[in-house]
């Protein structure tokens, strides 16, 4: 029984962990624009999340080697310098959307402005760090953000024309008047958001922190095969309420008040103040992941003492870094940037920096000193390749679309 | 411990006689690893290497080589850009500390009895420490 509660636990943190600030605004936007037309995205990015977290969480718990600490002993200290640069400053990028998405969630529900409310957020999210132990931080806000299937719910009670949400969701096409680059733009920026690199980081340290053994892999297959798949379900509901109420109307949403308009729209003021608790704990649970994985990154790439396991004292230079991260992160936000664009921009580097995680994770998952029995599968490696084309494609391809459509505009 | 040596030119150095044991691999084994101490608790990744001529040499070339020392601290960013820190600066960890070369190398001590651990000391006791409830279990 008790077993079966932390099975039923684990699944429903990965559903509510699996949405963040990059998943809201990137589905919505690419709703307004396309419909249901890049739908498709979020089914391979889930898939690639799933074989990606689940081979990192595997050579975690098994060699009891996080990501980052693989990922120099692979490359060496100047690759892998040159990766945590790149890494490092992608996650700090993400972590600054997030804590401006918790901000503006909380001026939807205030009508604050959310420069004050960033200072709060991001004292919040390191008090959280400071003081919470990691399961209980990582239960509250994956559960809470369970209440972003609010967005499937309202789909429903929009009452959509689902024949013409089905025609948009098989038109592998961009249409009107949008062009083919900004669709491959969008498709890249869909794939970077459910496929983040900090979501790896984040998963094979939580693996050490949680102290998982070749025993625990099982279970960890069950939260990441079951979890994300619902998680991608919300993040193509987010997509169909945006394409139902703004793509007849050629509305663009830029603001997280358009995100969550179908919402209000549908269920009133009561589901209104459901998705904004469902976008804070989303938004918060992921501040806490990019700000844990940006300590994770550098401790583990230099050696030091690390995890929220131990004491504050006991991993000193760790904490400083997740203390200096949020610093950076509020500071940019304090420049009056629009966190929305932010994010924007987030996940399309996120995409960009992708092979740099994944393809040392691929190569130490086959390795057998490391894995013991316990090395990728033959199925797993066929998919695992393809993947890799996937991904250096879109890496490759990121730069080049974002010039060439203006990112996206 | 002798060690082989990779060079470019590995037909200048004889090879090494076959030795009992288990052989190690400096590159790959040692290099950029995870340093744990005895309590499992991270120590630094190992950032270079100092071997000696087995005569005593410093600064062998070609010949047998002992590894002597583990480096760290500013020896990282001269691996990166180039060049090599005078050997005063060089932040040592006796190799006879080593207990175990496994999937992390592990050592037989703790690490707050080495010199090395000084910048987590410091940053414990100076930043991190002074904070309210940095020294408590998270709850």
């Amino acid at each position: 029984m008790k077993r079966l509660l932390g099975v039923a636990l684990g699944v429903l943190t990965a559903i509510g962990g699996f949405l963040d600030i990059g998943d809201l605004v990137t589905n919505a936007v690419v709703g307004s624009r396309f419909g249901l037309s890049l739908a498709w995205v979020v089914v391979v990015g889930v898939v690639g999340i799933c074989l990606f977290a689940q081979m990192s969480g595997r050579v975690a718990a098994v060699s009891g080697r996080a990501t980052f600490e693989i990922i120099r002993e692979r490359l060496g200290a100047r690759a892998a310098g040159a990766n945590l640069a790149a890494s490092f400053a992608i996650n700090i990028l993400t972590l600054t959307a997030e804590v401006g998405g918790i901000a503006l969630a909380l001026q939807l529900a205030s009508s604050v402005d959310p420069r004050l409310w960033m200072p709060v957020a991001a004292l919040a999210v390191w008090l959280v760090l400071w003081r919470v132990k990691f399961s209980i931080m990582e239960n509250v806000t994956g559960l809470l953000g369970l209440t972003l299937v609010v967005f499937a719910v309202a789909l429903f009670q929009l009452g959509p024309d689902w024949g013409e949400l089905a025609q948009q969701a098989t038109t592998l096409a961009p249409s009107g008047t949008e062009t083919w680059p900004s669709y491959w733009y969008y498709a890249i920026a869909l794939f970077g958001a459910a496929m983040t690199p900090y979501e790896v980081f984040f998963f094979s340290s939580g693996a050490v922190e949680e102290r998982w053994t070749a025993k625990d892999v099982g279970q960890s297959r069950i939260n990441v095969l079951v979890g994300f798949p619902f998680g991608g379900v919300l993040s193509i509901a987010i997509a169909a309420c945006a394409a139902v109420v703004f793509l007849p109307r050629a509305i663009e949403v830029s603001s997280l008040s358009q995100i969550v308009l179908p919402v209000a729209l549908a269920g009133g003021k009561l589901a209104l103040a459901v998705v904004i608790v469902g976008i804070v704990a989303a938004t918060f649970g992921a501040a806490l992941e990019t700000s844990l994985s940006s300590g994770y990154t550098l401790a583990q790439f230099m050696g030091w003492s690390w995890g929220k396991f131990r004491r504050p004292a006991q991993a000193a230079r760790f904490h400083l870094t997740m203390i200096v991260a949020l610093l950076v992160g509020l500071s940019i936000l304090m420049t009056s940037v629009d966190p929305v664009k932010v994010t924007e921009i987030s996940v399309v580097f996120s995409a960009i920096a992708l092979p740099l995680t994944y393809l040392p994770i691929l190569v130490v998952a086959n390795d057998p000193e490391y894995m013991g029995t316990h090395v990728n599968g033959r199925a797993t490696n066929a998919l695992a390749l393809v993947y890799l084309v996937i991904i250096v494609a879109a890496s490759a391809a990121a730069i080049p679309l974002m010039i060439a459509t203006g990112a996206g505009a | 411990m002798t060690i082989a040596r990779k060079t470019h030119d590995r037909t200048t150095y004889e090879k090494d006689a076959p030795q009992p044991g288990r052989v190690l691999d400096a590159r790959l084994h040692l290099l950029d690893r995870q340093l744990l101490d005895v309590d499992d608790v991270p120590v630094t990744t190992i950032d270079d290497l100092e071997i000696h001529a087995t005569g005593g040499d410093a600064d062998p070339v070609g010949g047998p080589a002992v590894l002597t020392n583990l480096l760290t601290g500013p020896v990282l960013g001269t691996r990166i850009l180039g060049g090599r820190p005078p050997s005063s600066r060089l932040e040592r960890i006796a190799w006879s500390h080593v207990r175990a070369v496994d999937s992390a190398v592990k050592l037989g001590i703790h690490g707050s009895q080495l010199d090395a651990t000084w910048v987590e000391r410091w940053v414990r006791d100076h930043v991190i420490g002074r904070i309210p409830g940095g020294r408590h279990d998270p709850e």
